[in-house]
Formats: structure tokens, C-alpha cells, sequence
């Protein structure tokens, strides 16, 4: 069960999408983020899509992989559209039974929020599956330097990303032993209501929150050891460098804000009676 | 010349409860570790070795005496960072010592933070990597390495610094017998090849005797001090602390005791085998 948490899961395929710098990919995901936002419409969204798929072709990553991202944030997606379908009345009546009345419209944007949540996540993960956490958190550094200049010093938050991302793996191995070892004395964490679960896990969290401190401090010995002053003079082994296949990207990146722009020009706001008279 | 120097020093920990003075951890200990020696410290759990390991760079400070790092005080702040390059420290939990996600990455974290050029530091890396035997590695995520190869890792960590000591505080504790020849192969290499001072500390009899010299804590002091040889002809004082004797040590007593005339230095089974072949062919 633990197991299956994906925060940082990373890809190595070697592809195009792999081999790009991570800030170029990070511009991406925010540039990509903000264009689903701007699209206002079926059409608008759909060439969102388009480029997606486009990217996840390019990525190598198998698409069911893909799909299983969206799993965490399913009952988010069915929230919303139950909601949607509540709440939206416009368009024809389809359903109006006792209080509950479904309308096309409420249907339509149902739908709508629905690709638009998926679209969001889907390339947010996309970023992690395709760029490793050290190259990620690399990026974030070299992205957010200048803000030294102005007195926040960024390099210590993407230190302790990176300390967090490399102890995650540690700390699920310790949870998966800690587990056993109550288990062996008799604990059970999967039976009983609600409250006793919760219960149950007390004699798992602190041991695990009591070692964490330990190897925090261990790990902030061995860290002296080897010379850390806070990242000042620090170089980098691996130094980030632009290439022609980053500046490109940053033309399609700006190809895709423009296009939706002008789309959302021609073909208006969202609405749902239109787009469900333009559908029949 | 000595690389390390440790001069009357005492020290003890902070209480956590207010008012409570601890006992010394160290007390009035000196010692002198020369350049290119390869020397092993034992002593049972509590008997201060640990402690020597973080007073040796500077980690705790001596609360009197003072310890010399090539010259350098390690009371001195300014000599702060010069002294950690100079001697290196590798712990017992491997786990907790590697930083990034990355081996070669981890690697790096030394020289990076030395501010060493780019190009210089992927040769290190490199050349660390591939005395510990972990070049082929160097892509992989430490977390899905055993611990004898993690522990490689953060040897390899240290050496890229390129320190002219290198401290390993129990570094086969948590590691199986595999693994623990692995890093006892490492770290001889270390000291027989590239000539760096290792002072290995370890409750592990047949590890300390692979050293040129060994000393044994009891109790916050230093109780013995010589080659093995001459250390474990003390049987009974070793065992007096609570520390195990090599078995050919206590086997070569025994039979000394029934009076077979066997020589008093017998640490290798083979040298043990040899003497008794000896007396066999004399009588």
C-alpha cells in the first residue's frame, strides 16, 4: 500500500522530452498550466489536449502509466463533476426527477471541468515522470539564484527538497519494518472503526518521527564533514546548459499561448447552450 | 610527522536535564596518529571512541586540552573547513550520510561544496568511484544499493575531497560479512595505495588486525597502544574490559598453558598452523 505513493517518480526513458533542461520544463509545466486556465472554450481545450498527447508520444512514457497518475485525484474529478451537474442549469432538460434535475449544460461542463483538472495533473506528472528530482531540484536552483540578490536564498529549500526526496524511499523502508515489528506484538492497523485506526498508527509515527530526528542529526554531522557552509562558493558537477532544443521549445511554448489566445478570440467564451448546439 | 594530535584532551556531552554534569567521554587523552599510518581503535560501547572520531575534525571541541590537525587547532574557526578537507569522517549508518538521489551525485556533494572546477570534480568522482569498485553504479539511486555498497558510496564521498585522513567510525557495524569484506578491501586499498592515514574504529577483533597499530579505549583513557601482535599478548587485560580476543590468540593460551612451548606474538591462523607444524617436526 505504501508502496504505491509516486511523488517524484521518475522515468528514465531518454527521450527528447528527457534530455531537455529541467527549466525549460519547468517554464513548460507553468506555461501549459496557465494555457488550460486561458482556454475558455471546447475547442481551446482540445488543442490542449492535442498537445499533450503530442508530448507524452514524444516522452516514451506508456500512456497507462500516464493514466495511473490520475488515480490520487479521481474522487477530486467526480466531486467536481457531481457538483457541476447539481449546480449548472442551462440547456436542455434531460432529467427532472423529484429535486434532482439534470440539465445538458450541467453535463457539458461537467465535462469541461473534468478534462480541464486531468489536463493540469496529467502534465504536472509529466514533469516529474520525465526530469530526475537531482536535475529537478538542479533547475529550481539555478532558476530561483538570482532572488539571492533581494535576500531569499533558495538554494536552502531545494537542499531540503532534495534531502526529502532522497529520505522518502528510506523512511517507507523504516514505516514497512516499524509495521512488522508492532505487527509481531500483536498491532493491527486495518481492523476496527475509524478511531482505532488512527490509534493503531500512534505506536508506528512515533518511533518513525523519533528516528527522523536521530538521522537528521547524523545527517547533519556527516554533511559538515564534507565541507557544507550553506551552499556558499558552491559549485556544481553537473552544470545546466541551454541548448537549440531548449530555445525551440520556448518557441512552441510561446506557438501554444498565442494559438489559444486567438482561439478563445473566434470561437468566444465558453457557453454551454452553443457548444451543445454546435455539437448536434 | 604526525597528521593528528590530541594533546590532554577532555570532553563531555551536555545533559539534556539541567544541572546534571555527565561524566567525561574522553579523559586526559593524548595520542599521536603519524602520517600514513593505518591504526585501529577498539574499545566497548561507551568507551569514548566515537567521541575521538568528532574531536578528530573538529565536530565536538575539546572542553581542555587541544587537538592539532597538521598544525592547525581545531579550536580555531578559521581552519574550520581546511581541517574537515584534511581529515574526512565516515559514520556507522550509511543511510545517513548520503545526500542526493544519485550516486555519483552524492559523490560530488563534497567538491561541489569546496567549489572545486566542474571538470576536476567529474575526475574525482570518477577516480573515487572506481577504487571503491562502485563506477559501475555511479547512475544509480543509493537507495536501492545494499549497505556494504552504500557504504562504499560514502567512503567514495569522502575520498573525492581528497583528505589526507580518513576517520571511520565503525563503518562495518550494520553491514553482513560480504559487505564488510568489501569495505575492509576498500579501505586497505586507501591506505596501501593512495598512502592515506586510516584510523579505523571497530569492535571487531579481526578487523583491528589487519592495522599497523591499534589502540584500546577503556573508560574514557587510552588502556593499550601498540601493534597487534603486542596488544592481544595481553589476553587477560583484554578480556578484563569486555573485548574478545582473536580465537588462534586464545587457542595458541591454552595450549601455551598445558605446556606446549608455542611463541607469544601467534595472531594468523597460518602463522599458528606454521609454529605448531614447527614443534611437530622438532620432536
Amino acid at each position: 500500500m505504501i508502496k504505491d505513493i509516486t511523488i517524484g517518480q521518475y522515468f528514465p526513458m531518454g527521450s527528447v522530452i528527457h534530455r531537455l533542461d529541467p527549466r525549460t520544463k519547468l517554464l513548460f509545466t507553468i506555461v501549459f498550466i496557465v494555457t488550460v486556465f486561458l482556454a475558455n472554450n471546447f475547442i481551446s481545450l482540445f488543442f490542449c489536449l492535442l498537445f499533450s498527447i503530442v508530448i507524452i508520444g514524444l516522452s516514451k512514457i506508456p500512456v497507462k502509466t500516464v493514466i495511473k497518475g490520475l488515480k490520487p485525484i479521481l474522487l477530486i474529478i467526480i466531486i467536481t463533476s457531481i457538483l457541476q451537474i447539481a449546480y449548472v442549469d442551462s440547456g436542455i432538460v434531460l432529467v427532472d426527477v423529484w429535486k434532482i434535475k439534470i440539465t445538458s449544460g450541467g453535463i457539458l461542463t461537467a465535462v469541461f471541468m473534468a478534462l480541464r483538472i486531468s489536463l493540469l495533473i496529467v502534465m504536472s506528472t509529466m514533469l516529474t515522470y520525465t526530469t530526475s528530482p537531482t536535475s529537478l531540484t538542479n533547475g529550481l536552483d539555478r532558476m530561483f539564484a538570482p532572488l539571492k540578490k533581494i535576500g531569499i536564498d533558495f538554494h536552502t529549500v531545494t537542499m531540503i527538497m532534495t534531502i526529502a526526496l532522497r529520505f522518502i524511499p528510506t523512511l517507507i523502508e523504516e514505516v514497512d519494518k516499524i509495521m512488522s515489528a508492532q505487527k509481531s506484538r500483536g498491532a493491527s492497523f486495518d481492523q476496527g472503526n475509524l478511531m482505532k485506526r488512527a490509534k493503531a498508527l500512534i505506536p508506528l509515527f512515533i518511533p518513525l518521527l523519533f528516528n527522523s530526528i536521530r538521522r537528521a542529526y547524523e545527517l547533519a554531522n556527516a554533511m559538515t564533514c564534507r565541507c557544507y557552509n550553506g551552499g556558499v562558493g558552491k559549485t556544481t558537477m553537473n552544470a545546466l546548459k541551454f541548448s537549440s532544443r531548449d530555445y525551440m521549445s520556448i518557441l512552441v511554448m510561446a506557438g501554444l499561448i498565442g494559438g489559444i489566445v486567438v482561439l478563445n478570440i473566434f470561437c468566444g467564451e465558453y457557453n454551454a447552450e452553443f457548444t451543445f448546439n454546435l455539437a448536434i | 610527522m604526525s597528521i593528528i594530535e590530541f594533546k590532554n584532551v577532555t570532553f563531555r556531552y551536555e545533559s539534556d536535564d539541567e544541572g546534571v554534569v555527565l561524566a567525561p567521554a574522553v579523559k586526559d587523552f593524548s595520542l599521536s596518529i603519524g602520517e600514513g599510518e593505518f591504526m585501529a581503535i577498539l574499545g566497548h560501547n561507551g568507551s569514548g571512541k566515537s567521541t575521538l572520531a568528532k574531536l578528530a575534525n573538529g565536530l565536538l571541541l575539546p572542553e581542555s586540552g587541544e587537538v592539532i590537525v597538521d598544525g592547525m587547532d581545531t579550536k580555531n574557526e578559521d581552519d574550520d573547513i581546511k581541517i574537515k578537507q584534511t581529515v574526512g569522517v565516515v559514520f556507522q549508518n550509511p543511510d545517513n550520510q548520503i545526500v542526493a538521489t544519485i550516486v555519483e551525485e552524492d559523490v560530488a556533494f563534497g567538491p561541489e561544496n569546496l567549489g572545486i572546477e566542474p571538470a576536476e570534480i567529474r575526475r574525482r568522482v570518477d577516480e573515487s568511484l572506481k577504487l571503491v569498485g562502485m563506477y559501475k553504479y555511479k547512475n544509480h539511486e543509493p537507495h536501492k544499493l545494499s549497505g556494504g555498497q552504500k557504504q562504499r558510496v560514502a567512503i567514495a564521498g569522502i575520498i573525492a575531497m581528497e583528505p589526507r585522513c580518513i576517520i571511520l567510525d565503525e563503518p562495518t557495524a550494520m553491514l553482513d560479512p560480504e559487505g564488510r569484506r568489501d569495505v575492509m578491501n576498500a579501505i586497505k586499498r586507501l591506505n596501501r595505495e593512495l598512502g592515506i592515514t586510516v584510523v579505523f574504529i571497530t569492535h571487531y577483533m579481526e578487523e583491528a588486525c589487519e592495522a599497523d597499530r591499534i589502540v584500546v579505549m577503556d573508560d574514557s583513557r587510552l588502556l593499550l597502544d601498540g601493534t597487534p601482535k603486542e596488544v592481544f599478548a595481553d589476553t587477560e587485560k583484554i578480556r578484563s574490559i569486555g573485548l574478545d580476543v582473536p580465537q588462534t590468540c586464545v587457542l595458541a593460551k591454552m595450549l601455551k598453558n598445558d605446556g606446549i612451548n608455542l611463541k607469544n606474538d601467534l595472531l594468523s591462523i597460518d602463522e599458528l598452523v606454521e609454529n605448531i607444524d614447527d614443534l611437530l617436526k622438532g620432536q
